[in-house]
């Protein structure tokens, strides 16, 4: 069964002209895969990662995640499913800043509430002791190193057992051993939790190591290569 | 129960927000609560400022009063026999009838059975020169029944010198007002002169003295028993000019007042047209009130709506992380919405405090008053309502200004802002 179908998806921004930027996009991702989103710049990698977020419902097509449609969908139903199913990842980590590590970590969960209060500290700081930053957990956020971010960040995306973890270039903004060491991380999580992984990214090492790479050129598939 | 959790959840978000902006918060705290303390200490010390000369002057006004003028009559006693003509008379002049009322004390017998009257008196005012010595001074006297006259204006407690008592055990006896007094430069015991307008006179003597707090009436009124005023005027013991009546509910004495003019032919009015203009200027005061109130709220509104908007640019980052986390729209509304009340409440909790301090403080301070006898500190009015107004004042101007910023937190989109 697919996690993810995409079928004949266009993108039109209007603003500051009619430009099309994705063009009849269609493919299929199964689940426990590792995904990498390769291109140029401007070839439509986060627009397409975007409307795969849910945050961006603007688009012509289908694009069904765990046999749901996104199309036509409110906003607070939107927003319960990214609760439920998909954790995010960004380039530059965007912690909030006033908040402590930990409850960082633990945000997503009090909102989904489904287990309580205390329970949600204890596996957030499993998974913080797990990524090598249990010993920052009540400092502000804002005083970490970007690498120790870029894991509070995984942190909080994994947080509530998504189906999915999505990420706009994570490492982009990492040096090359950060980075390799954010990338194995992901790649430890989608093998033990079975979770499915969608990263964008311009590193070529971390696209070969991927299960398949979603190449676009010009806001079409040019290419997908299976592993 | 979700949306229970839910708005906790955006409730500890704001608090965390607030506590990174304690000052900002502070200072829009503190624009609230002076406004709603203004709001209060106005209202209080205005109202019972209205409401003290009200109770002077109502204390002083009967609910309805009956009573005869002089006035030219309708058409002419030609016109009557020859209707039918072309009838030219001028300069009709006033008849020359006595402004008793017919039947006055038989109508008082009558109203005091009423269930509408709580008291009621019959009198007689009349003008008479007061003189002593070269002196000779204008003014009223006021013929009464002292115990019914008493109901309704509680005499006795306006009385500074003597007693009310000898009014009818000593002939020729007066208690003046203490302005007229003054005048006089009589003191309880001395006799003067009293002449009539028909030119009679009579030796009275002051057997006390009384201040209602109204100028007009302290420097020009004196009473006398009833029987002696008669006796003054020359008039039979029915006699009677004008008839005071206090009601249980003072609400209807105005249509009253009408109902009994038609039933007896006599001239009336009632206390709403004889206050006519403290009870426009109690208005008018509080509509001063009611305006610097909200202009000071709008000013602490327009404080809430910036410190909300400038934590809203600021906090974009954050709106968009908390939207890509789960978190929907009406969550991020909530969050500066809960700002926004929690400032409001502090701010309107605190200034109801103050304001009673302030409203507390000002009635313990002395103060006297020469027209206001029974006056020693200032006039400070205490009602549970001001609260309640000042509160939901408070909270209605607060929730306005932080929903617009809220609203427009919550249609931040989160992916022009992620992409970077
Ligand atoms: N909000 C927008 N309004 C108008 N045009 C936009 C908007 N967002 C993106 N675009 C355009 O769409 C195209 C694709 O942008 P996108 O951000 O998806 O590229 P990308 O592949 O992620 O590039 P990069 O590797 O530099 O991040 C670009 O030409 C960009 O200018
Ligand atoms: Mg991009």
């Amino acid at each position: 069964m697919n996690l993810i179908t995409v079928k004949n998806v266009s993108k039109y921004f209007l603003q500051p002209t009619r430009m099309q930027v994705l063009n009849d996009i269609s493919f299929e991702v199964e689940k426990s895969k590792f995904i990498t989103i390769t291109g140029k710049s401007g070839s439509g990698k986060s627009t397409l990662l975007y409307l795969l977020s849910t945050m961006d419902t603007r688009f012509e097509g289908s694009i069904r995640i765990n046999q749901e449609e996104m199309l036509g969908r409110n906003n607070s139903w939107l927003a319960d499913f990214r609760n439920h199913h998909i954790g995010f990842v960004f380039q530059f980590h965007y912690l909030l800043p006033e908040f402590t590590v930990l409850r960082n970590v633990m945000l997503p969960a009090l909102k989904l509430r489904r287990y309580p209060v205390a329970e949600i500290e204890h596996r957030a700081m499993e998974l913080l002791q797990l990524l090598g930053v249990g010993e920052q957990a009540h400092k502000r956020a804002s005083l970490l190193s970007g690498g120790q971010q870029q894991r509070v960040a995984i942190a909080r995306a994994m947080i509530n057992e998504p189906l999915i973890i999505m990420g706009d270039e994570p490492t982009g903004n990492l040096d090359s051993y950060n980075s390799a060491a954010v990338f194995e991380l992901f790649r430890k999580m989608s093998a033990e939790k079975g979770q499915t992984i969608l990263m964008v990214t311009h590193d070529e090492d971390i696209a070969r190591k991927s299960d398949q790479t979603i190449h676009l050129a010009d806001g079409k598939i040019d290419e997908i290569m299976v592993r | 129960m979700k949306i229970l959790t839910d708005i906790q959840l955006a409730a500890a978000i704001a608090l965390t927000h607030m506590r990174s902006r304690l000052k900002q918060t502070i200072v829009a705290t503190a624009g609230v609560t002076f406004g709603i303390m203004v709001f209060v200490f106005m209202v209080s010390f205005i109202t019972g400022s209205n409401e003290y000369i009200r109770a002077i002057a109502f204390d002083q006004s009967p609910h309805l009063r009956l009573y005869n003028e002089v006035q030219t009559a309708p058409g002419t006693i030609i016109g009557k026999v020859m209707p039918n003509t072309v009838n030219m008379v001028d300069h009709v002049k006033p008849k020359d009838v006595l402004p008793g009322l017919k039947d006055g004390k038989h109508v008082v017998q009558t109203l005091a059975l009423n269930p509408q009257v709580a008291a009621i008196s019959g009198s007689i005012n009349a003008q008479v020169f007061y003189r002593l010595g070269s002196s000779t001074i204008n003014g009223v006297i006021n013929g009464i029944e002292f115990d019914a006259e008493n109901a309704l204006f509680n005499l006795q407690s306006k009385l500074t010198d003597g007693s009310f008592k000898e009014l009818s055990t000593m002939p020729n006896s007066v208690v003046m007002g203490v302005g007229l007094a003054k005048r006089l430069n009589v003191k309880t015991g001395d006799r003067l002169a009293l002449t009539t307008e028909n030119g009679n006179n009579f030796f009275v003597t002051v057997v006390g003295t009384f201040k209602t707090g109204m100028t007009d009436i302290d420097k020009q009124q004196s009473y006398a028993n009833l029987n002696t005023v008669q006796r003054f005027l020359g008039v039979p013991a029915a006699y009677i000019t004008d008839i005071k009546i206090k009601l249980h509910d003072m609400e209807p004495a105005p249509a009253l007042s009408l109902e009994l003019q038609q039933k007896y032919g006599f001239q009336g009015s009632d206390w709403k047209q004889d206050n006519a203009a403290i009870l426009q200027g109690d208005i008018l005061r509080s509509l001063i009130v009611y305006g610097v109130a909200v202009t000071i709220l709008l000013v602490a509104g327009f404080g809430i709506f910036n410190i909300l908007t400038m934590m809203i640019y600021e906090k974009m980052k954050d709106i968009a992380i908390l939207k890509a986390m789960g978190f929907s729209d009406s969550d991020i509304r909530w969050i500066f919405l809960v700002q926004a009340l929690i400032i409001g409440i502090t701010g309107a909790l605190l200034g109801l405090l103050f304001g009673f301090l302030c409203s507390w403080g000002i009635s313990k301070i002395p103060y006297k008053s020469d027209v206001m006898i029974t006056l020693d500190h200032l006039p400070v009015s205490f009602n549970a309502m001001y609260y309640i107004t000042g509160f939901t004042f408070g909270i209605i101007t607060t929730t306005l200004a932080g929903y617009l910023p809220s609203r427009k937190g919550s249609h931040v989109d989160p992916i022009t802002i992620l992409r970077g």
